[in-house]
């Protein structure tokens, strides 16, 4: 066979394997779908006053067709960006629109999502109670620890148990956490359940031990390149390198963590770690 | 016989001058106390009201009392009673209806704060019906000299704060003061300079003057100039004018010509946007197609990941 019949035959193979192509979405649809990969790309690009405009507009869109998943996703996606936006109380009304609206038949999934985002704009806002109480009610949901969101639940509560002044119990709820993110491959969760457990074993006075983990999350963040996490992990390591007695060292984390801040575009982030710097 | 002996008589009717001496001096007496009776007004008929005030002080027996200044009675008794001190005032009772019921006693005096002291009626309304004898009015004391003299020096004490503060500032600019005078001394013996500087001014604001007439003569002479050339301008300016007329026909003409070109290219715009928009769906139709399908798929779930670093709080400071 000449290479051209070969080719005719290679395409006609492909065409006979290939299906039909699926409806293309309603106007309006498309239109949604387009806000909210707009907003996505905004989120990446650190646009995040952009991006809560576009899922503004992808809410108003999704409403006006009654989509109630779409309607779900982009509020909890508004409550995240207002968060970062540093506009708690509006996040907190965004999820309103999926926990204070029992009529509409929002899944069980979404609702769980809402209840895990206010639980933590809860305990960003140190409202321990209500952060507790909206965690609860998302474990309700998460029969035996199996829903896709397990080992953030199960962090948020480490954070709980943490701030509640029981270390020892956080310590045990985060390395269940790192072990459910380890096993799901989600690395993200997985940094965060190593963070909370090496401040669980600082303050069980285990500098050194609480060091190495920290370690660890932030290889981890490395990997996953997110500035927030770096410094934070970085500061970590300052407080439990001080506890362990080694000032050098900790001002050196310290030191790395102001380079972070700053590289970020992190101007407060920058400043405490000078105030830091100077108080040392 | 002798005659019947006849003692000498010294004071002969004796008895009958002193019975008239004593005739006359009663006369007398009783005219006075008649008199003195009727200066007390022990002939003319009082009416008694009574005022009860909590201190009688200042207030005596045969003070007067008084109505629009005129006297129609005067304190006739005073005694102590569980509320104060009640008062009885004899009003004569010809003035008794010029104090109704309602009228009310205070005490006052006459000039002002050092004149003698009086009780004053003060009427009440004729519609409430006569006084009756011994009933009570209403009293009021007048303010004492020194409640005045207190309440003078309550209210005069700031005028005089500021009066002092005044005097202060004046005192203090008294020394600026000083400094202003010796400035317009020295702007005072720069006058006659300055009158002969404005002098000076004067003098040439005429020359001046002069030379302005020879440049507005200049300026006739200019516009006269003008105003022959102006005509050959106008014919200039008119040629240019039809130059540009016909220049704007010609871009008419153009404009006309490239609109029956775009006209023509319209249906090509046209098909060309309608072979986009099936461009465009073939490529979505495609996009929806396996193997492609795969590779372009669009985001199922749009979420933002939901982590739960957001719910974390920052360290703590650095502690030792």
């Amino acid at each position: 066979m000449s290479p051209w019949g070969r080719a005719a035959a290679a395409v006609l193979l492909c065409a006979g394997c290939s299906t039909p192509p699926t409806a293309p979405l309603p106007p309006v649809g498309a239109r949604a779908t387009d806000a909210n990969a707009r907003a996505a790309a905004l989120v990446r690009a650190g646009d995040f006053a952009g991006a809560a405009r576009r899922y503004e507009e992808a809410l108003a869109l999704a409403r006006s067709v009654e989509d109630v998943d779409a309607i779900a996703a982009n509020a909890i996606n508004l409550s995240v960006v207002y968060q970062w936006l540093g506009r708690d109380g509006a996040a907190r009304d965004a999820l309103k629109i999926v926990l204070e609206d029992p009529q509409r038949p929002y899944s069980e999934r979404r609702r769980l999502q809402a209840e895990l985002r206010r639980a933590m704009l809860e305990l960003a806002s140190r409202n321990l109670p209500a952060a507790a109480d909206f965690a609860a009610r998302a474990e309700a949901r998460c029969a035996r620890m199996a829903c896709e969101n397990a080992s953030a639940l199960l962090n948020v509560k480490s954070q709980l148990m943490l701030d509640g002044g029981r270390a020892a119990e956080a310590a045990l709820l985060a390395q269940a956490a790192a072990d459910a993110a380890r096993s799901r491959g989600e690395r993200s969760e997985q940094a965060n359940a190593l963070r909370n457990l090496g401040r669980a074993k600082l303050a069980g006075g285990e500098a050194a031990a609480a060091a190495a983990v920290f370690e660890q999350a932030l290889a981890i963040d490395h990997a996953l390149a997110d500035p927030r996490k770096i410094h934070a992990d970085l500061l970590d390591l300052a407080r439990a390198s001080a506890a362990a007695g080694d000032r050098e060292a900790a001002r050196g984390y310290l030191e790395r963590a102001q380079t972070v801040s700053h590289a970020a575009g992190d101007p407060r982030g920058a400043h405490e770690m000078e105030v830091e710097l100077k108080l040392r | 016989m002798s005659e019947q002996f006849r003692p000498p008589v010294r004071f002969p009717h004796l008895l009958a001058k002193v019975n008239a001496f004593l005739i006359v001096a009663l006369a007398l007496v009783a005219t006075f106390g008649s008199i003195v009776a009727h200066k007390q007004g022990w002939f003319v008929k009082q009416t008694m009201i009574r005022v009860v005030t909590p201190d009688a002080l200042g207030i005596s027996k045969g003070m007067p009392v008084k109505l629009y200044g005129f006297t129609v009675g005067s304190v006739s008794e005073m005694q102590l009673v569980p509320g104060g001190v009640d008062v009885q005032l004899a009003i004569m009772t010809e003035h008794m209806p010029r104090i109704p019921k309602g009228s009310r006693a205070r005490f006052a005096r006459e000039s002002g704060v050092i004149g003698a002291s009086v009780i004053e009626i003060v009427p009440g309304k004729p519609i409430n019906g006569e006084l009756a004898e011994g009933e009570q009015i209403d009293f009021e004391r007048s303010r004492g000299i020194s409640e005045i003299v207190e309440d003078f020096r309550r209210q005069a004490a700031p005028a005089f704060a500021e009066l002092k503060n005044t005097l202060a500032q004046v005192n203090r600019s008294s020394e600026d003061l000083g400094a202003v005078l010796h400035a317009l001394r020295t702007e005072a013996e720069e006058l006659p300079a300055t009158h002969r500087a404005l002098r000076r001014f004067i003098t040439n604001a005429d020359r001046a003057t002069v030379q302005m007439t020879a440049t507005l003569q200049s300026v006739q002479r200019t516009s006269d100039t003008i105003e022959r050339t102006t005509p050959a301008l106008a014919g200039k300016l008119a040629t240019t004018l039809d130059s540009v007329d016909s220049a704007v026909v010609q871009l008419r003409q153009t404009a006309a010509e490239a609109q029956e070109t775009l006209r023509g290219v319209r249906p090509v715009i046209d098909r060309s946007e309608a072979t986009l928009r099936d461009a465009s769906e073939v490529f979505s139709a495609a996009k929806r197609v396996w193997p492609l399908s795969d590779a372009m798929k669009e985001p199922a779930d749009a979420t933002l990941p939901i982590d739960s670093f957001e719910g974390q709080a920052a360290p703590g400071p650095v502690r030792p």
